[in-house]
């Protein structure tokens, strides 16, 4: 005698049939939202990977925004400084005008409060504040950094401090944001004010011109050093932004390739599993039409 | 005896035996679509020859049993499967749910909350006296404990359901032990007095699949059709007549219920069963989870704290800390994590004393990177949790479908043992309904040749 098989195929083709539904709606979720993976139990390392994904992305993109607050301020800062270096060529011409031998005392006391002018269009420039804040006072941004003091040898006190900032601009990378003001306008190797106010009491007095010349001269030799540091960190948030778009790209293309579906591959799926679901569905409904013996005994 | 009359008594007999085998045959048509029925077949016997004149002479048919065709070790197999699929369909059913918490697939998560927290550090980081850019840092920060908040309390939900799954199954368990004990009275009185109890072990076997898909359950055969019904680990549910109810008992330290059993706690010595996934879900994966998410909330409560104490506010003052995090270990850390400064300018970003420093926030960034977590990053951390809890389902996922698949497997076993052909029954319906007709036809037969008897060496008929 021959195996008996279990007549009840129903429950079989039932769950025959769910399993080609069910094959047949997630390739259709493939296709529809472009997901290989939707919950973390389809691809538990994919997901875990793409948390690090995500939050790079979105670190990205945290960090771009900073690079272009920066350079908002590096190009206003930049630019006082490039208007403090114009003002001291203007202040080296005229104190070399004033060294002229047949110029009259008055003529060179007229030059001098030119020059005394230029000394209080620097202190202006000086304390340039951006959104609210002095660019050049070190890290105390809310206090003026400099103020007039006729007392002191340069004319002017520096109120800030020498401390600098910095900032990350990618992982891993920092940029200093900051140059403090008695760096850049008060520093050792040549003050700009004190060389301004040397040079007014040179042409007020008439003696020492030359020196007092050279003075601003060398002033105006370090303002255009430092300066050099705003050009070359422009630069560097220029190529660290170019990184940060590549870098975005990367990202964008790696979460594609943990959680995307390959969809030529899905709709291919997809008509599979139709054309099974379809099949399963009518092997069911044949068999459910075939007569029992019972319809042929008479 | 060779007799017309003994010929007329085995033609009745045999119409007898075949009515009663038609009767079987239609009980087994009209429940082929009853859940848990067992075909039954009849059996025909002969009955004792009589001798006559030293001949044997056979003496017609009887019915000798009816039998339910069923097959026991299948039976036992096809509970146990069922036992295992249960349990992972609702320990899946659980944690289902709990992987919504952590879809980072959909940007439901953590991941956003913790890095737009240190993104606002960032900004803030260009311009640390910023006012906005501080309340900007406060936000995200309230974001960020309230996604903790969130998390932590769906997780306890979640816990909670799983928690009155718990009790109602209880109630259910004692509810079917009770039939079944009922039930074994009936099978072995039946039994003892030689009746067929193929129904109520039907029943009975039905009854047991139920309570398979809730407990484990290891049935042990008595004798005289009785079954005793225990735990895998051994706490009798039913012997006999008797049945084991089991108590749900609040827990007060955890304010879930334990299952007892005779005074003791059996809790978690159950193995199978939706009960047993259920307690796999409420008392380990989702502890587990809680516990990860505790030390990520403390990890970075605790940091941040310890930084902006180190640091000085807008105000020139020292800073206190950042957010209220349980002091001691990190227990019930995600569910109670809050903000705890509320004025921007107590953000101590500055360790110089100045507003324009930022050192003290770039050290709040590099937290970020630092083993701040179980001697991981807080990202990294998290990370590994998501995977965690894709990994339980996934797995759980693929246990299910298999068990799924031999669950299948036994109950097409089963049936080609103990199920209903039409086809079968039709044939059986015709050989007895000949049979029958055959017998009534030797009895009209008999019939007339007993009239011949009658009626011989005289001219009035009888007919």
């Amino acid at each position: 005698m021959s195996t008996r098989i279990n007549p009840n195929t129903l429950p079989d083709m039932v769950a025959a049939m769910q399993a080609a539904q069910q094959n047949a709606q997630t390739a259709a979720q493939q296709v529809s939202t472009g997901r290989r993976v939707n919950n973390p139990g389809d691809d538990p390392a994919a997901v875990a990977a793409l948390v690090i994904n995500d939050a790079q992305t979105s670190q990205d993109a945290q960090f771009q925004t900073n690079i272009s607050d920066l350079q908002s301020k590096f190009q206003v800062a930049d630019s006082v400084m490039n208007s403090a270096s114009q003002l001291l060529t203007s202040a080296i011409s005229l104190g070399t005008q004033g060294a002229t031998g047949t110029l009259t005392a008055a003529n060179r006391q007229s030059i001098a409060a030119q020059v005394a002018g230029l000394q209080k269009q620097l202190l202006s420039l000086a304390n340039t504040s951006y959104q609210g804040t002095y660019i050049f006072s070190g890290t105390d941004v809310t206090t003026q950094p400099f103020s007039e003091n006729s007392s002191a040898p340069s004319g002017v006190t520096y109120n800030g401090n020498s401390a600098e900032t910095t900032v990350q601009i990618s992982q891993g990378q920092s940029i200093q944001t900051n140059l403090p003001g008695d760096q850049v306008f008060a520093n050792s190797a040549g003050n700009a004010f004190a060389a301004l106010n040397d040079l007014t009491n040179a042409l007020n007095s008439g003696t020492g011109i030359a020196a007092a010349n050279t003075e601003v001269q060398n002033a105006f030799d370090q303002l255009n050093n430092q300066r050099v540091f705003y050009g070359n960190s422009l630069n560097q948030l220029q190529s660290t932004e170019s990184f940060l778009s590549q870098d975005t790209v990367n990202l964008s293309s790696q979460q594609n390739s943990l959680i995307g579906a390959d969809l030529t591959q899905a709709i291919s799926t997809l008509s599979q599993a139709q054309t099974a679901e379809q099949a399963s569905i009518s092997a069911t409904a044949q068999i459910l039409n075939l007569p029992t013996l019972l319809s042929y005994i008479k | 005896m060779g007799t017309l009359i003994s010929s007329l008594n085995m033609a009745l007999q045999s119409m007898q035996a075949e009515q009663e085998a038609l009767s079987t045959t239609t009980n087994n048509i009209s429940n082929v679509n009853t859940p848990g029925y067992t075909r039954q077949t009849v059996s025909f016997e002969e009955t004792q020859p009589v001798q006559y004149g030293g001949m044997l002479f056979g003496n017609g048919v009887a019915l000798g049993q009816i039998t339910s065709q069923r097959d026991n070790l299948l039976q036992t197999r096809f509970e146990q499967e069922t036992q295992q699929q249960s349990k992972y369909s609702s320990y899946l059913g659980t944690m289902q749910q709990v992987q919504t918490l952590f879809n980072e697939t959909t940007g439901n998560g953590l991941q956003s909350s913790i890095t737009s927290f240190f993104n606002s550090l960032q900004q803030l980081s260009t311009s640390p006296s910023d006012t906005s850019l501080r309340q900007g840092v406060l936000t995200s920060a309230q974001n960020l404990a309230q996604s903790f908040n969130n998390t932590a309390n769906n997780l306890q939900q979640l816990q909670h359901n799983a928690d009155l799954t718990v009790g109602q199954s209880v109630n259910q368990i004692n509810n079917l032990t009770s039939q079944i004990a009922g039930l074994n009275v009936q099978i072995s009185s039946a039994t003892v007095t030689g009746q067929n109890a193929g129904t109520f072990i039907d029943q009975r076997d039905q009854l047991v699949s139920q309570l398979s898909g809730l407990v484990d359950v290891s049935t042990i055969d008595t004798g005289n059709g009785s079954v005793t019904l225990t735990t895998s680990s051994g706490t009798a549910l039913v012997a006999g007549n008797q049945s084991f109810q089991l108590t749900a008992q609040t827990n007060p330290a955890t304010g879930l219920q334990d299952i007892y059993s005779q005074g003791s706690d059996i809790t978690s010595s159950l193995t199978g069963g939706s009960l047993a996934g259920a307690i796999q879900a409420r008392d380990q994966t989702i502890p587990s989870i809680v516990s990860s998410l505790d030390s990520l909330a403390s990890g970075i409560g605790n940091s941040m704290n310890s930084i902006n104490k180190a640091g000085t506010d807008l105000n020139g003052n020292a800073g206190g800390a950042f957010f209220t995090v349980p002091s001691a270990g990190s227990t019930g850390a995600a569910s109670s994590i809050r903000v705890a400064i509320t004025d921007p300018s107590k953000i101590a970003g500055s360790l110089n004393g100045s507003a324009g420093d930022n050192s003290n926030i770039n050290a709040m960034i590099a937290l970020q990177n630092q083993p701040i977590v179980n001697g991981q990053s807080p990202l990294n951390a998290y990370s590994d949790l998501v995977f965690q809890v894709g990994n339980d389902v996934s797995t759980a996922q693929s246990e299910s479908t298999s068990a799924q698949a031999m669950v299948q497997q036994l109950q097409n076993q089963i049936g080609s043992v103990s199920g209903v052909s039409i086809n079968e029954e039709s044939v059986n319906l015709v050989q007895y309904e000949r049979a029958y007709q055959a017998a009534a036809q030797v009895s009209a037969v008999v019939s007339s040749l007993t009239a011949e008897a009658i009626n011989l060496g005289q001219t009035v008929t009888a007919s």
